[in-house]
């Protein structure tokens, strides 16, 4: 599985408005929801909360994975947003969080979800990709820095 | 005294080591002396990071190692072997309820 095939590029996210969790998970709902037809903001908002209520998905380095389950959708997908002052996440490290990867997935994904999962954490566990998504200047950018580590590991 | 304890776990639960797992698996191993290893028999990943646990893809069925040094070695081994093992269902309850 490639990130890029299931990446949403429209709904990536240069920089957040520094907010709460809560705003994150809105902010990023928001902007899929506007491009992927499937979604839809509200609801896919109380899926993530459900979520993030049994387990914070900041699991550290920086990272959170916010994710959830979404019934009618007929595939994986994925978009990404960064918060350059950090976002109080409750990580499991207590750190800051920058690096927002949002998955959602369809009721019945089988092991595609895991894979998913393991793909993007292995992106994100090398500090050359965090730094360049930290670079980034342009949303473009942050997309070029996903295309070159999915075609590098 | 530091010893070292290794042993073979193996994944029961469905979904596999998810994140949510994943978490719990880090947050405990965090909670030992002795530093933790996870291995799937092609590498070795520290058993404090999310991310590493996570990019084993470890799905249902697969056998993980887990390899403590320390002084508690021993119990670490055996509470964190213990996470591993657990159903789906026993997932769902330990944060669910």
């Amino acid at each position: 599985m490639k990130i890029m095939d299931i990446l949403v590029n429209d709904a990536v996210i240069l920089n957040l408005g520094v907010g709460s969790k809560r705003e994150v998970l809105a902010e990023m709902a928001g902007a899929l929801a506007k491009v992927e037809p499937q979604i839809e903001a509200d609801r896919l908002l109380e899926v993530l909360q459900e979520r993030e209520a049994l387990q914070s998905t900041g699991i550290g380095d920086g990272v959170a994975i916010p994710h959830g389950k979404m019934a009618g959708l007929d595939r994986l997908v994925a978009s990404f947003a960064r918060s350059p002052e950090g976002v109080d996440f409750e990580s499991i490290d207590r750190q800051a969080t920058h690096h927002f990867f949002l998955l959602v997935v369809p009721e019945h994904s089988g092991g595609q979800y895991l894979k998913a999962l393991a793909r993007i954490s292995r992106f994100f566990r090398d500090a050359a990709f965090r730094q360049q998504l930290t670079n980034a200047e342009t949303q473009g950018d942050i997309i070029r820095a996903i295309a070159e580590e999915d075609t590098r590991l | 005294m530091n010893e070292t304890v290794e042993r073979e776990f193996t994944i029961r639960s469905e979904l596999g080591l998810h994140a949510r797992p994943a978490g719990e698996f880090a947050v405990m191993a965090g909670r030992f002396e002795s530093e933790i290893s996870v291995g799937n028999g092609r590498e070795w990943v520290d058993g404090r990071s999310v991310l590493s646990l996570l990019s084993l893809a470890a799905g249902r069925g697969v056998e993980l190692r887990i390899r403590a040094t320390g002084a508690d070695a021993d119990e670490a081994v055996a509470v964190l072997g213990a996470l591993l093992e657990r159903s789906h269902a026993e997932i769902e309850r330990s944060t669910a309820g």
